[in-house]
């Protein structure tokens, strides 16, 4: 296949980007911290938002991030937001997650994604990553974090909550 | 392949033009991620010299839920003009890489095409993509899981192993079950039990003294309650000829084992972890001569490093790979496989109290050691007998000590001690042994609600191989969106005036929303790039590099 093909074909999918802008959470099997399996879209909080952070043991800025979260986690919790940490460490590190959220203390869900069956079918390619659905759609998406992030990303929490209140 | 591509790109158009609201259009998915380099000649690592000093990785992936319960995804990769430096030479020009066609429900989950598993921790098998390792080695095949209820979930899968854009000439089956009995417990506690059995079929590599399908078998249990947790899971994979020297003999046939035992404990802000891990004989490839391959092709079991999986660039300098395999180089040098452990502590020291301080600390401690295994070795005759318990000479043994500590809103930092054993001898079939101490500190300073800076000083020091190393590293984020990066490693110990040499790196990423675009300019350090206790060669180089992930959803 000609180099020029695989151009065209990104091009092409820039332009119906806009188009296709809709997409509910996909339907697949992941893992609670004690090994039951669950499926991702029982996860979902269908009354408010549901904000999925992929991270990993590993990955100091997902931790930064999700320290952050929590030291707000409070107003979040107010506001009726949920928050679904998925882990994706695989079978090297996810012996780590148990230990590392109990010193951490969070108090949001853990589940695993630990072949990152979740993560793949969110066309996910890096850990940090965040995703918000609003009752099952997903309405926006962030790569990596910074500090500060974490109250942006509040800002537009609340938004988006009290246009879902209205 | 021009004219699928061809139908392709009408297709696309096509749904683009008349469907707007058709369910194919609307539920399209997919992401484009790109990591292209120009290399360039170096006055102290040398000249680039291999053809096209520009070379590119390019992955698009595409999904489409075309009707409820069916999925499309497809997946085109391009190498154009080459890959980067030391990806597999089976990984060149464009083409179609991965495709499927699923259907799930409730119930069922059915796949023809490429697909991923993982059965138990993947010892057994797994299947996984890995870009930045060049790893794809999923299956084109049939995939097929049946939950039968909450308590019992079965699956199958047969098919031939991906390996650049070609597929194995070996044949994998695969069939796992996965039953939850936790329902004896009357609390939260859960015990699942899992059973796998995975067949290789290669026709290719054939001998008098073994079959063409080697078979493993494995039985694992999982128990998790809400302070404890343990885990253990056994292999045993049927004879299989060992590979010297590029070559099999009728003489070297040996059957394999694994053994895998987690347990830990967590309580009020203290956590303990403890693995015990031994392989011997254990890596299994879709096709026999793919052994030993730097590429990481054709893998069909995960069996990964069991340490410490470290951030700094020091830290990486000398990591463990796992050693499951047989190897008889010299009576001096014989592995048979590796048997250690690894053990984890954290404690949370608590806000406000006298060692917490205002915002809490942090502490994690990591030890690890890793073994030969214990056996008698016959070098002239390729024969050994091996013992379960004891255990040969040491690989390597780390220990690291990692302190985390918010000093007041604006300021935090991370300290990170790690001592280290690494046996060059034995884990790279080289020469020499290398004993190191590491120290790390990192500081976080946040200047405003977006704005920080983060510095990282790293020094490592040893007497061996190529002594003493400093880096140090500086990021500023200036806003939420755009940070900048420099960054400098330097071999101040090394003996060689030639080789005393700084790595130096500079660059700048760009984040908005699902869109990163990455460059950087700088001179690459020869050696293992490792992921995920998963290792690849790359040559020393120097030059610019950019990157562009970016999803369409």
């Amino acid at each position: 296949m000609d180099i020029n093909y695989f151009k065209s074909l990104i091009i092409i999918l820039f332009f119906t980007q806009s188009v296709c802008s809709q997409t509910n959470i996909p339907s697949i099997y992941i893992k609670t911290i004690n090994g039951k399996s669950i499926n991702s879209k029982s996860t979902l909080n269908l009354d408010g938002l549901t904000v999925y952070s992929f991270w990993a043991t590993w990955c100091i800025p997902c931790i930064n991030e999700l320290d952050a979260i929590h030291n707000e986690f409070e107003k979040w919790e107010e506001a009726n937001i949920k928050l679904v940490a998925v882990s994706t460490d695989d079978s090297r590190t996810k012996r780590r997650v148990k230990p590392l959220i109990n010193g951490k203390n969070w108090k949001f869900e853990i589940v695993l994604d630990e072949n990152q069956k979740f993560k793949r079918a969110l066309n996910i390619s890096g850990v940090p990553h965040t995703i918000v659905v609003k009752e099952s759609e997903i309405i926006y998406r962030k790569i990596g974090y910074k500090p500060g992030d974490e109250s942006d990303l509040y800002d537009f929490l609340l938004k988006s909550s009290k246009k879902l209140i209205n | 392949m021009k004219q699928k591509i061809h139908l392709l790109l009408i297709l696309l158009a096509f749904l683009n033009c008349s469907f707007t609201n058709s369910q194919l259009l609307k539920n399209l998915t997919s992401s484009y991620e790109s990591f292209s380099a120009y290399y360039l000649d170096d006055t102290k690592t040398g000249d680039f010299n291999y053809n096209n000093r520009f070379r590119s990785n390019n992955y698009l992936n595409i999904k489409s839920n075309i009707a409820k319960n069916w999925n499309l995804e497809l997946q085109i990769e391009s190498y154009a003009p080459n890959a980067l430096l030391n990806y597999s030479p089976n990984l060149k020009d464009t083409g179609i890489s991965t495709f499927k066609f699923q259907y799930t429900n409730e119930k069922i989950d059915l796949t023809i095409g490429n697909f991923y598993q993982q059965f138990g921790s993947g010892m057994i098998l797994r299947f996984w993509e890995d870009r930045n390792l060049g790893i794809n080695n999923s299956i084109r095949g049939l995939n097929a899981n049946y939950r039968i209820n909450d308590q019992i979930n079965i699956t199958a899968l047969y098919g031939a192993q991906k390996k650049g854009f070609k597929y194995s000439k070996g044949y994998v089956l695969g069939i796992d079950t996965e039953i939850d009995v936790s329902k004896i417990f009357k609390n939260n506690s859960t015990l699942i039990l899992g059973l796998s059995y995975v067949g290789r079929n290669d026709n290719k590599t054939t001998g008098t003294t073994y079959k063409n399908t080697t078979n493993l078998y494995s039985a694992r249990l999982d128990f998790s309650s809400s302070s404890y947790y343990s885990n253990i899971e056994i292999i045993s994979k049927s004879k299989d000829p060992i590979m010297q020297f590029e070559k099999f003999s009728d003489n070297f046939v040996k059957k394999g084992s694994a053994f895998l035992f987690n347990t830990g404990f967590i309580k009020n802000g203290f956590g303990i972890d403890v693995t015990f891990r031994r392989l011997e004989n254990m890596s299994i490839y879709s096709e026999r001569d793919a052994f030993g391959n730097t590429f990481n092709e054709s893998i069909i079991n995960y069996l990964p490093a069991l340490t410490k999986q470290h951030d700094y660039s020091l830290t990486n300098i000398y990591t463990y790979q796992s050693q499951p395999n047989v190897s008889f180089v010299d009576p001096e040098l014989i592995k048979v496989g590796e048997t250690g452990l690894q053990l984890d502590l954290y404690y949370f020291l608590k806000k406000k109290s006298y060692l917490g301080g205002k915002y809490g600390t942090n502490l994690s401690l990591n030890a690890s050691l890793w073994n030969n295994i214990d056996g008698d070795f016959d070098f002239n005759n390729k024969n050994y007998k091996t013992n379960f318990f004891g255990s040969g000479e040491k690989y390597f043994s780390e220990i690291s000590l990692e302190i985390r500590k918010k000093w007041s809103p604006k300021v935090d930092n991370i300290i990170l001690f790690v001592n280290q054993f690494y046996n060059k001898k034995y884990i790279e079939e080289k020469f020499g042994e290398i004993n190191s101490k590491i120290l790390v500190i990192e500081t976080t300073y946040k200047l405003n609600k977006n704005k920080s800076l983060k510095l990282d000083l790293q020094n490592m020091s040893t007497k061996d191989d190529t002594k003493n190393w400093l880096a140090v590293g500086l990021e500023y984020n200036l806003n939420s969106d755009l940070s900048l990066y420099v960054s400098d490693m330097y071999n101040y110990g090394n003996t060689i005036k030639e080789r005393k040499i700084h790595y130096y790196n500079f660059g700048a990423s760009y984040n908005k929303g699902i869109n990163r675009y990455t460059i950087n300019y700088g001179r690459q350090r020869g050696g293992l790039i490792c992921y995920g206790g998963i290792c690849r060669y790359v040559p020393e180089s120097n030059g610019l590099s950019f990157g562009v992930i970016t999803s369409f959803f």
